[in-house]
């Protein structure tokens, strides 16, 4: 039994962000007074609501289309879910606003070509070494040069097309978020990439999905 | 910009850097621990995971002394949150460990400043994948204590 229980833990005292959720669990609230300035907060959360929605939308046809990934894919749908559901919690509109409507164009992720390198933490991790598959259209870590078709109705019909489709999604739509993250309060900064970090692990996630669901 | 908001900026940088070099000490003494109960490909993954905090740590004391800070100094030991005599424990120390890490990096993230946001942004990235290929599996919210965000559906 160790007798430094004087010595501070570190190790079990990270509570540094602690303080910011409390500000973002507030916002509600802060909300029934006129907010400081939501116009960007909305139209950024507009459009990561929107990109949400497609990517279940994604998952949604693949697992219809490909019922051996379905097991896999489950999950990880269901995060995307959790990241919907936080998201449009944090969508407060004042009445009378003129926030502007969600716009269609903020669906694609137009521009993340300069920061693609999301998931390169993906390459220089220790890939197949806990366990989990190879990834080796990872290797490099770029983000798929164009834009990711924006409508479900793209997703390839085959299952061993649907995990590299589903997988330059989440890059894409991690990219997108790091994109955005100056734009917005503190709060949502901090809820934005972490939404970014899962899809980001969801890169790896779905190579293993994508081996089983076709053993 | 008021100077006074200005210092006040200045000291929430210093400080949320200096809470993720913390975390980062804690990881590099942690990994430690961790490799020290695995082999094998775990045991070259823990390597891999330790060496990439110790540069991260590095990465974070430089920032603080080019801003005129003094890093904060790593302990010589730290209270393990939980026994560590198995490789099942070795593992889940790793994701405590990393799961630490993303948390004071979301520090960052909340700063004003999108090239700090997107280094904390990074980083949280970077932990969130190694935290899921420890874990066996991934989370909704990496950085985030679980259940802190509340699923609305779950």
């Amino acid at each position: 039994m160790p007798a430094d229980r004087t010595r501070r833990a570190v190790l079990v005292a990270t509570a540094v962000s602690l303080p910011l959720l409390a500000v973002s669990g507030c916002k509600g609230v802060g909300a029934l007074a006129a907010p400081p300035s939501p116009a960007p907060d909305v139209a950024v959360l507009r459009s990561a609501i929107a990109a949400e929605e497609v990517m279940i939308a994604r998952y949604d046809a693949v697992m219809t289309r490909s019922a051996s990934l379905a097991e896999g894919l489950r999950p990880l749908r269901a995060e995307h879910r959790q990241h919907l559901a936080q998201l449009r919690s944090r969508l407060i509109v004042p009445p009378g606003s003129a926030a502007a409507p969600p716009s269609p164009s903020a669906l694609s992720p137009s521009g993340p070509a300069s920061h693609g390198q999301v998931p390169a933490g993906q390459a220089s991790h220790g890939q197949a070494s806990h366990g989990q598959a190879p990834h080796g259209q990872a290797a490099h870590g770029q983000v798929p040069a164009g834009p990711v078709p924006a409508g479900p109705g793209s997703v390839p019909s085959g299952a061993a097309a649907a995990i590299p489709f589903l997988q330059a999604a989440e890059r894409a739509a991690a990219a997108t978020l790091l994109h955005q993250l100056a734009a917005v309060s503190p709060s949502l900064a901090q809820l934005m990439a972490s939404v970014a970090a899962s899809e980001a692990t969801h890169v790896a996630a779905l190579t293993a999905a994508g081996g089983t669901g076709q053993a | 910009m008021t100077g006074t908001t200005a210092q006040a900026t200045a000291a929430a940088k210093v400080s949320a850097l200096q809470a993720a070099l913390r975390a980062e000490n804690a990881a590099v003494y942690g990994y430690g621990v961790v490799g020290a109960h695995l082999t094998g490909t775990a045991l070259a993954a823990a390597t891999s995971d330790w060496i990439a905090h110790q540069v991260a740590r590095d990465s974070l004391e430089a920032m603080l002394r080019s801003s005129g800070s003094r890093p904060v100094a790593a302990a010589v030991a730290y209270r393990l949150p939980h026994p560590v005599h198995t490789p099942a424990a070795a593992m889940l120390l790793a994701v405590t460990l990393e799961d630490k890490v993303a948390a004071a990096y979301l520090g960052l993230v909340a700063l004003p400043g999108a090239a700090i946001r997107e280094l904390g942004a990074r980083a949280v990235i970077a932990a969130a994948i190694r935290a899921a290929s420890w874990r066996g599996k991934t989370v909704a919210f990496p950085g985030f204590a679980a259940g802190a965000l509340s699923p609305a559906s779950r």
